[in-house]
């Protein structure tokens, strides 16, 4: 998995839905999601007018379309799934066709929303409907040293593969394992001197 | 006047039972640049973590060590964590916030000072480090030598009057390396840097304390030492180039 | 396993909410008691270190690849109230930031991935470890949990979708349980290597979350249980059972509308079957007790390979050999 693909943020910082405040966008996108989640099926005007707003919006985004269409397709094995099920079921058609467009749909709203939000404004908004501090700071180092982590773990492949002559998937497996190990202990290690260096600037 | 740091017979031992420090004893006065030189493994970052109490796990510890006269002991701890501002090895370690602004306001924040006083001490630390404008930016989208700025902005907004260094332009270009050389010339508290840029040793600090394996070998004029050539190889180091080219009188500061 | 959003519905996705917000709000306070403030940081270092490994790839035959979920070894490594909070934070990351799983299914998802496979996978752990002693028990009992946790964590998951009509149960859970069976031996087997890596380098990290009193340990499970049996009580038992036929007409005698009811109330008893295998809920019932023996004896031969005998026949993995 490269690094590139845990940039969540894509598309021009100075498209229209980017400036717009982080608020409106995380209220509006999850009003989109509840509604479209709990309409039935034949409320049929809500996901035509939904579809074509997301639609809109996309263009507005100006996401690349190739992003958009690669994230939606990830629900495919999902759908496919229910669809083969329901195959069997005279009543199934409409099961299909509700998970389908619902799923595109929230799952559109999803995408655009987060990948127009600076994450420390999600952070905000999440510490306004009250979550626990704790779970904020754990969310927020989280987010934070993901990066560290996916970096070390790249460099720690790709040493080890340059010292790798052996085939064969049991030694792979035992390989892989070692570094995954390596990857809890330096987080271990690096946790504790993040809380010292905490407690250097005085926290309590 | 009460030196800035002083360290009495301090002793330390790693959990494994290695002795890392073996009875030390310095001191450095206010307004000094001093620069702390040794091998890997001598025992540099582990004095310097406790001149603010992180080390020992447990206060008091073995030996003294004194900031601006007073102890460091479990009760004081607050009030010398504010006088002493530790920057890093490893700037990852230490910008543990989102974005640069929020990392910035950390310290301030930690020590109760109000909204506005905050903004103002962030403003005027960003700007110290040159990277003005920079504080809606995540940290973890910084480049090396900004991360290290930053880490350095963040200590200067607690306004300490000791600032103490762990390795600071280790892992940066020769800009970056200039760059942060200048900020420090132009910082005036009381200096320590642990550091193996010897050059930077010589510009920067006129005196220098060189340890090896815990103890103290060798503390007085940064050039000096440096031009003692068996010292210096006989504990992990060289003399630098920029002693073998030029005069002996350093361009440092007195 | 991350259900996307569209695939429960309303009411599933309220009642996984209310059990999962109550969940991690009891481990959110458990946590503040019992972790020292040394620990904190480690969360979500933990929670970092669990995505990337999350993504680490095992290759299985003809271009698959496993990977690891890790609930039960961040339980084993940290305790079940810490793995819970760890685990929620990978999951809001997860749906936020990448889009995988839902934000209407966040609950159902926290409540499977989070509680479920960290508290049962703990709990297993820990009851069969105390039986098995020393390290190779420690290992054989972490293999045969995640392996549990990932099956029962399956069966949550099918329960909700069933519940919810978008697949019958009939479908789901066998669908659901067999593929999570195969699945929890790569969960198993990676959890278990990397957890004894661990114990080689730094036992002292390992020793630690064993070091919870069992009182204590039990008075937090308790809660846990609970949770979890309403869980099943929601999205499991109404399908083996037939308690809302009785439900509905109890309902009825209330004069609540029979419509409204229907809605509420898990599907009853399915007539509805895939054409030539309708024994397929009951042998897949017969394959878990099977598969749960196999795997405990698999478990076993793997504690014995990954730790090796030092000379004088003690396991080499204790803190001080």
């Amino acid at each position: 998995m490269s690094i590139d693909w845990l940039r969540h943020q894509h598309g021009h910082p100075d498209s229209p839905l980017h400036s717009l405040p982080a608020e409106l966008k995380l209220g509006f996108g999850f009003g989109v999601i509840l509604v479209t989640v709990l309409a039935p099926i034949e409320w049929s005007t809500w996901f035509i007018c939904a579809a074509l707003g997301l639609g809109v919006t996309a263009l507005l985004s100006r996401l690349p379309l190739l992003f958009l269409s690669r994230r939606l397709l990830a629900l495919s094995p999902f759908v496919l799934g229910v669809v083969l099920v329901n195959a069997f079921e005279p009543a199934g058609r409409g099961h299909w066709l509700a998970v389908s467009v619902k799923s595109v749909l929230c799952l559109l709203t999803v995408i655009l929303v987060s990948n127009t939000t600076p994450f420390s404004q999600i952070l905000r908004a999440l510490k306004f409907i009250r979550i626990p501090a704790l779970l904020i700071t754990t969310i927020a180092l989280m987010h934070r040293y993901l990066f560290v982590l996916m970096e070390e773990s790249e460099r720690m492949r790709r040493a080890r593969a340059s010292r790798t002559f052996k085939r064969g998937q049991r030694f792979h497996w035992r390989l892989l394992a070692t570094i995954v190990s390596q990857l809890f202990i330096r987080a271990s290690e690096r946790a504790e001197r993040i809380y010292d260096a905490m407690c250097a600037r005085g926290w309590k | 006047m009460s030196p800035a740091i002083e360290v009495s017979d301090l002793r330390y031992r790693y959990h494994d039972g290695t002795e890392a420090l073996r009875g030390l004893c310095f001191r450095i006065e206010p307004g000094e640049c001093v620069a702390l030189l040794g091998p890997n493994g001598s025992g540099k970052s582990t004095i310097l973590l406790h001149l603010n109490g992180i080390l020992p796990d447990r206060l008091p510890g073995d030996g003294t060590v004194k900031i601006l006269g007073v102890p460091v002991a479990a009760a004081a701890l607050e009030a010398i964590r504010r006088q002493v501002g530790l920057v890093f090895q490893d700037p990852d370690d230490q910008l543990f916030c989102p974005t640069v602004q929020e990392d910035v306001a950390f310290g301030p924040e930690q020590m109760g000072l109000d909204k506005s006083q905050v903004a103002a001490r962030v403003l005027r630390s960003l700007a110290q480090v040159g990277l003005s404008g920079f504080g809606h930016r995540a940290t973890h989208h910084l480049s090396h030598g900004e991360k290290r700025r930053v880490c350095l902005a963040g200590v200067l907004a607690c306004e300490p009057s000791i600032l103490v260094l762990d390795e600071p332009t280790s892992d940066l270009d020769p800009r970056g390396r200039r760059e942060f050389k200048a900020l420090l010339r132009g910082i005036s508290a009381t200096k320590l840097i642990a550091t193996h840029d010897l050059e930077m040793a010589v510009e920067l600090c006129a005196r220098a304390i060189v340890i090896d394996r815990g103890q103290v070998v060798a503390d007085g004029r940064t050039v000096e030492l440096l031009n003692n050539e068996p010292l210096m190889f006989a504990h992990g180091l060289e003399r630098p180039h920029i002693l073998q080219h030029f005069h002996p009188e350093s361009p440092a500061a007195g | 396993m991350h259900i996307p959003d569209g695939f429960i519905d309303g009411k599933t996705a309220a009642a996984a909410a209310v059990l999962s917000v109550t969940g991690v709000g009891f481990a959110l306070k458990r946590v503040r008691l019992e972790l020292p403030p040394r620990k904190v940081p480690l969360l979500g270092l933990a929670a970092a270190f669990l995505f990337v490994a999350q993504m680490v790839n095992f290759p299985v035959a003809g271009g698959t690849s496993g990977h690891l979920v890790g609930g039960t070894l961040v339980a084993a490594l940290l305790g079940p109230s810490a793995a819970v909070v760890v685990v929620t934070t990978v999951l809001i990351i997860q749906c936020f930031l990448f889009q995988d799983g839902g934000v209407i299914s966040l609950g159902a998802n926290v409540f499977n991935m989070a509680i479920v496979n960290s508290v049962i996978g703990y709990a297993i752990y820990r009851i069969v470890s105390h039986w098995l002693p020393g390290a190779r028990g420690r290992i054989a009992a972490l293999a045969f949990a995640a392996w549990c946790a990932t099956v029962l964590a399956a069966m949550g998951c099918a329960g909700q979708l069933a519940w919810s009509g978008t697949i019958p149960w009939t479908a789901a859970f066998p669908a659901m349980t067999t593929v999570h069976m195969l699945i929890g031996l790569g969960e198993g087997l990676i959890s278990a290597m990397v957890f004894a890596a661990i114990s080689r380098a730094r036992p002292d990290l390992v020793i630690e979350s064993n070091e919870a009193g069992p009182q204590e340990r039990a008075g937090e499970l308790v809660l846990y249980g609970l949770l979890i049996t309403l869980g099943i009580a929601l999205f499991i038992a109404p399908f083996a059972c037939s308690w809302p036929d009785g439900l509905d007409s109890v309902a009825e005698k209330f004069g609540i509308s029979h419509r409204i009811a229907a809605a509420l109330l898990p599907a009853p008893a399915p007539d509805y079957q895939i054409p030539g295998i309708h024994w397929a809920v009951g042998a897949t019932a017969l394959a878990g007790v099977a598969g749960a023996l196999i795997v405990f004896g698999l478990a076993l031969g793997l504690g014995r390979l990954l730790v090796p005998k030092t000379r004088n026949g003690v396991p080499g993995n204790q803190a001080n050999p």
